[in-house]
């Protein structure tokens, strides 16, 4: 059953990734980056280090709006 | 892995009694009148431009930019399915403080939230559902609004709030 | 169980629908129902092996940041909408 629940994670990271690669606009790849990382958290969650998780969880959010901010300007 | 048909019949109750849940909790507190913030706008206005409903494209860019009634009735169902009924309000409080980290003022979520658990606790204790049923109804649930066809669900939407107002 | 892979099963089909879809606000209406279907997949995995409250705390923490980050993008991209 694991088993399966990871290759489908797999399936949401690389189609993430592949989003993030191909698209020209910027919003584009942010969203693949997010995708990246929603596939990326189970396996985390499966090997048990639920801390790690939560800390991606929490930093990579953070890093999108950072990064808005920085490229974009002005408040978000 | 052969799936008993009841299984699946159970799942689909479950999450036509989420729908319902959030839908009605959401036109309550009248998440499609306006946008909360302007990233809903944006994704309303998107909508109405490919030929849905505006209030019911404000609703979907209410659901995506705050924790609302959906947020709050999955979080319910996560926390009942892992400790209960006191795992049901931990899981409230903690959609209460998500509400207010995105700026938003509104109690639809925590409200959401608070009716889910104890619909939830209640219907578990007495029927033949189970809360992990809950989980997957609602994922199922926020498919049809969310994931199927933006323009059509958002007439549906629209239809509904044409009632309420 | 079954009722982890329905929840991976739609977190792969609203990646399928990010990939498709051209317009950047809805591809964020597909990326909210992906974060919903990845709460019920991160719950289904934790389940009880740890401290329940830490991970009820670990799918609401993986929500809300979500959903900060889908504010975010949208608040960004209706404000560069507003100055063109």
């Amino acid at each position: 059953m694991t088993t399966y629940l990871m290759i489908l994670m797999a399936f949401v990271a690389v189609l993430g990734a592949g989003i993030a690669l191909l698209s020209k606009n910027a919003f584009n790849k942010l969203i693949g980056v997010a995708a990246i990382a929603s596939g990326t958290i189970p396996f985390i969650a499966i090997a048990g280090y639920l801390d790690v998780a939560v800390a991606v969880a929490l930093l990579l959010p953070l890093t999108t709006i950072m990064i808005l901010k920085i490229t974009v300007g002005d408040d978000v | 892995m052969p799936v008993p048909i009841s299984e699946i019949v159970q799942i689909l109750v479950a999450a036509l009694i989420c729908w319902i849940i959030f839908i009605l909790v959401d036109l309550i507190f009248a998440l499609p009148r306006k946008g909360g913030v302007s990233g809903a706008t944006a994704i309303g206005a998107n909508i109405k431009l490919a030929g849905g409903n505006l209030h019911g494209g404000l609703m979907m860019g209410n659901i995506v930019c705050s924790p609302d009634a959906s947020a709050g009735t999955l979080l319910a169902a996560c926390g009942v399915y892992i400790a209960g009924l006191p795992g049901g309000l931990f899981a409230t409080v903690l959609v209460y403080v998500g509400n207010r980290i995105c700026h938003d003022k509104g109690y639809a979520g925590t409200t959401g939230a608070f009716f889910a658990t104890i619909l939830i606790t209640a219907i578990t204790s007495w029927t033949v559902l189970a809360p992990e049923q809950f989980i997957a109804g609602m994922v199922l649930a926020i498919t049809t609004i969310q994931g199927i066809s933006h323009v059509h669900a958002s007439r549906l939407l629209g239809k509904l709030w044409g009632w309420r107002s | 169980m079954i009722v982890s892979l329905i929840c991976a099963l739609v977190a792969v089909f609203a990646t399928l629908r990010i990939v498709f879809e051209k317009s950047t606000e809805r591809k964020l209406v597909y990326l909210n129902l992906l974060n919903f279907a990845i709460t019920g997949v991160i719950v289904f995995v934790v389940g009880t092996m740890v401290d329940p409250w830490l991970a009820i705390a670990a799918a609401a923490a993986y929500f809300v940041g979500a959903t900060l980050e889908s504010n975010a993008i949208a608040s960004t991209l209706a404000q560069k909408e507003g100055r063109q």
